[in-house]
């Protein structure tokens, strides 16, 4: 905690003090339970802090996303409190392990909810998780609740807002890029659970409205791991584009056996929607060579955004090391949905659920991973610009975006 | 025409890599009546220490060739220290080795920070035979799997050591009584299957990418194939494996891929029910 009583003559105070303000903040991070941290702010105000809740993966198979979710809260909030808070009053952080399990998740959450009660919640990743936790948050909880994942749609409850791209907005400027870029035969290799079904739904009647066709469209067993049969389909089919909704551990071996079998050689796109800077490692760049993806932001896009580029450089510069801010990992996600919470908080100056949410409603950000976003009124989801790149020698190229900023047509 | 031989390849390697996968399970459950849960990690270390030699940027092959002993190494250290207190209850056993499993599989996911990692294979390319590709590196899968599967055979029915190592298993009491010191077989043979898993680990590595969860995945069809060859036996283990990995990648040829992975298993269970001790049981080592 400050104390503004400190002497000012003292020439080492200023040093101590910032090394006091940081070890705050590195020792602030108490452990409150298996799976719970609390980062307290380092000053504090006569009403006590904003307490702000994210439930995300730490642990578990998507480990990687849930920590790079941490992380961009972390220094959202950092910044925010840097800049004297909200409404005058500091964040305080309350992190808990979902542990990319759906019962141990409803568990920790509601610590959240009735332990720590949390004014806001962010997080979840999968659309299984999200469904799992909703209702402790929303319903039993009265809480706000923000998701910050790409994801299939149609997730219309109130006082759920969603700040992640939707089908729409990685389909309606795509696919007729792809159509251009690659041909009209497509082909819809899946993994059976509810994202890939609902996306394909919306993928197949942009294909086709486009003029395009759908050679086939397959679900296989999350696990499965040999696609000879698919690739031969493919190959034989003579299929243009490869609409790829198959998932790690699956995708791996299939793009490598597709490239084995000379798709990418005889002129064939390899496209998918969630493929970002983490997902690019999972096979030898030659192997995916050309492979297109449409997101909300890449790291390319830093290039000629200055905004992006500030963000890339903090989340650097404070988290080194492998956990990398990406967009398909719902940290782009995150950190706009923590800027429109604030900027709601700050116009309805409440931290009441019903006035943030009607002030959440219409909130816009002017800067953000990828550029400005604003919240589309009465849909509780979020307008972005969108990017498509290519992957070339194992990094980005962004090779189109979008004009302005794209309607998330949910709701 | 082509379109045969690609696939009869594709489903052949398949086959090979679930027979490389689940050699050493077969060697510790047969020989041992260990059911080793472990099994799957120690496919992933023999994966993981293919990688540090390709971060360190040594020879992949050479790596190849570290894993199995290491492999070994730790499974021999694990195995005076926690397995051997569990001959006796193969139930606990079983649980012990989960946890043991379980350790291993949340290190290496904290070491590689949770993702995936490609790691190249040493022999790139493809052997083209008109219109079929087919990818040296798969092909040398099927090469080896066969030579590893006949020197195991080999050296369990016609060497000294084998004969040993069979009498040991087959009547502790009286092997020991004969002079042979079964702590030091049980403990070379659990090796020397976490050994066998290590190798498959480093061989498979480059078609499935690195990840925590690279050996889980074929855990429950190792258990099915060393089910439905007959616990007991290599020759079972080895027939199971291959009938499992030809049907895994053949069903999807003809059927929803969805059905498919279901079908193996009835097939399975059906098979189990017709010879309960095992396609080879009375014809084995």
């Amino acid at each position: 905690m400050r104390d503004d009583n400190e002497p000012r003559h003292d020439p080492s105070m200023p040093n101590r003090r910032r090394f006091l303000q940081s070890a705050a903040w590195t020792w602030g991070a108490v452990a409150a339970g298996a799976g719970s941290w609390v980062l307290r702010p380092t000053w504090a105000s006569a009403q006590g802090p904003i307490k702000v809740g994210i439930a995300t993966d730490l642990t578990g198979a998507i480990g990687y996303a849930g920590n790079a979710n941490a992380n961009i809260a972390k220094l959202v909030v950092k910044e925010i409190n840097g800049k004297g808070g909200v409404l005058g009053r500091p964040l305080e952080l309350h992190i808990e392990d979902t542990a990319s399990n759906e019962s141990v998740a409803v568990a920790n959450v509601r610590k959240l909810i009735q332990r720590d009660k949390v004014d806001v919640v962010f997080g979840g990743i999968t659309s299984s998780m999200r469904n799992a936790i909703k209702d402790v948050i929303v319903t039993r909880g009265r809480t706000l609740y923000i998701y910050p994942q790409l994801y299939e749609g149609k997730e219309c409850t109130p006082f759920i807002y969603c700040t992640g791209p939707t089908p729409a907005q990685q389909c309606d400027e795509f696919i007729p890029w792809l159509m251009k870029n690659g041909g009209k035969r497509f082909a819809l290799p899946s993994a059976n659970y509810v994202w890939p079904h609902v996306l394909n739904q919306y993928a197949r009647k942009v294909i086709e409205g486009n003029g395009g066709e759908v050679i086939f469209e397959e679900y296989y067993p999350l696990d499965q791991v040999e696609y000879s049969a698919t690739v031969n389909k493919i190959m034989t089919n003579k299929v243009d584009v490869v609409f790829n909704t198959v998932i790690p551990p699956g995708v791996g071996p299939f793009f490598k056996q597709l490239y084995e079998a000379g798709f990418t050689k005889r002129g064939g796109r390899l496209s998918c929607v969630y493929y970002d800077e983490n997902t690019l490692n999972i096979n030898a760049p030659h192997e995916i060579e050309g492979l297109a993806s449409c997101l909300d932001y890449f790291r390319a896009v830093t290039k000629d955004e200055p905004g992006s580029a500030r963000i890339q450089a903090d989340y650097d510069k404070q988290f080194p090391g492998p956990i990398v801010f990406a967009a398909g990992s719902a940290a782009t996600g995150m950190y706009r949905g923590l800027k429109l919470w604030e900027a709601a908080v700050k116009e309805a100056r409440s931290v009441g659920r019903e006035a943030v949410a009607k002030a959440l409603d219409h909130a816009k950000i002017s800067e953000g991973p990828g550029g400005p976003a604003e919240m589309v009124p009465g849909k509780r989801h979020c307008k972005m610009r969108m990017y498509t790149a290519v992957a070339k020698q194992g990094a980005y190229d962004i090779v189109a975006r979008s004009k302005g900023l794209v309607d998330p047509k949910e709701c | 025409m082509e379109g045969v031989i690609s696939a009869v390849f594709e489903v052949l390697n398949f086959g090979a890599i679930m027979v490389l996968v689940v050699l050493g399970l077969g060697v510790i459950a047969g020989m041992m009546g260990i059911f080793n849960f472990a099994h799957g990690e120690f496919v992933l270390l023999g994966a993981y220490t293919v990688y540090l030699f390709h971060t360190w940027t040594l020879p992949i092959w050479l790596g190849m060739l570290a894993a199995p002993v290491v492999v070994a190494a730790i499974a021999l250290v694990l195995e005076r220290l926690v397995i051997r207190r569990f001959y006796a209850v193969p139930v606990i056993a079983m649980l012990g080795t989960y946890a043991v499993g379980l350790a291993i599989r949340e290190s290496v996911r904290g070491l590689i920070g949770g993702l995936y990692r490609a790691v190249p294979e040493p022999l790139i390319g493809s052997i083209d035979i008109g219109a079929v590709h087919i990818a040296r590196w798969r092909l040398a899968i099927v090469v080896i799997t066969v030579l590893v599967m006949v020197g195991c055979y080999l050296l369990l029915t016609r060497t000294g050591l084998g004969l040993t190592v069979r009498a040991a298993l087959e009547n502790p009491s009286l092997a020991r009584a004969s002079g042979l010191s079964t702590t030091r077989i049980y403990a070379g043979t659990f090796a020397f299957g976490a050994g066998l898993a290590g190798l498959a680990g480093a061989l498979v590595v480059p078609v499935f990418s690195l990840s925590a969860d690279l050996g889980i995945r074929f855990l429950i069809q190792g258990f099915l194939a060393v089910m439905l060859g007959g616990v007991g036996s290599f020759e079972g283990s080895v027939a199971g494996a291959a009938l499992i990995g030809v049907m895994s990648a053949a069903l999807p040829w003809g059927v929803a891929p969805v059905l498919a992975d279901v079908l193996v298993f009835l097939i399975a269970v059906v098979l189990v029910r017709l010879w309960p001790r095992g396609l080879t049981a009375g014809r084995t080592v």
